[in-house]
């Protein structure tokens, strides 16, 4: 099992599925064991979605037409 | 010309035409998408407008150089991140390499600190307004901030990162590691002040 240091390194790669599977294994059975990381862990999972949603702007409905105006003319 | 040369002909001319007007309308399905990631690659909202049309304008000339059944999505943005780089708009520059400080947790414990009362993960979470996200996003240098818009905003996957902005998977992780750090302390500091 990992400790705080290397399960904080391990965050965003556990998070982005990136990890080995037994990398994995580690950081998940530090995470069921300490409950300091597990709070980080679901503020992260929260973040990530409040950060992409924060971000969102939505198309401009003109955009929108002036790309369709950009399409071959059918024959 | 005789009828049987004529027949095939028009045959390949109306799968041509089937196959762009498909290509057109599954673009175009994808334009929101696009634009998402386009707003924060580039400062302003003129531009972001601009480089998605002409994304668009190029990729409805070429669309014979898509291979079908590949990631649509992942091509129009390689064309859009040509695109920007080619007018100028970004200028290239060295990473800054200067070491982090801060690690993965900061943000947290800047937040959790001074949040009054208890405090639970989501509570934490809304400290941080939506302006603190999109200014502290627009502070992140725009080597890291490529990164961390195509993979946590647009959702797409390190190789495809790495294909649309052509650099290596490994440059790819290292971008998204400091990015996602320089971005937390940011939305630290938009939140809670420099001095917290």
């Amino acid at each position: 099992m990992c400790n705080c240091d290397e399960c904080e390194q391990w965050m965003q790669p556990y998070m982005d599925r990136v990890l080995t599977d037994a990398e994995r294994a580690e950081a998940e059975a530090h995470l069921d064991d300490c409950a300091y990381c597990r709070r980080r862990y679901r503020f992260e999972e929260h973040l990530r979605t409040f950060v992409r949603q924060a971000v969102i702007e939505p198309m401009p409905v003109e955009l929108k037409q002036k790309l369709s105006e950009l399409r071959t003319p059918l024959l | 010309m005789s009828e049987t040369t004529r027949e095939p002909d028009a045959r390949r001319l109306a799968t041509e035409a089937r196959d762009r007007v498909r290509f057109e309308e599954d673009a175009l399905a994808l334009s929101d998408q696009v634009y998402r990631v386009a707003r924060h690659l580039v400062g302003s909202r003129d531009e972001a407008e601009d480089l998605v049309q002409e994304t668009y304008a190029r990729a409805f000339r070429s669309w014979r150089s898509f291979t079908p059944g590949t990631n649509l999505r992942a091509w129009l943005l390689r064309i859009l991140t040509n695109l920007n780089i080619d007018r100028g708009r970004r200028i290239q520059r060295q990473p800054d390499q200067q070491p982090l400080e801060e690690g993965d947790y900061f943000l947290y414990n800047k937040l959790e600190e001074t949040t009054d009362g208890p405090t639970d993960e989501e509570r934490v979470v809304q400290r941080l307004s939506q302006n603190d996200v999109v200014s502290a996003l627009s502070e992140v240098p725009h080597d890291f901030r490529d990164v961390v818009v195509l993979v946590d905003i647009g959702d797409f996957t390190y190789a495809d990162a790495a294909q649309i902005l052509d650099i290596p998977i490994g440059t790819v992780m290292s971008r998204l590691h400091r990015g996602r750090r320089i971005l937390k302390q940011a939305m630290a500091e938009s939140a809670v002040g420099s001095e917290a």
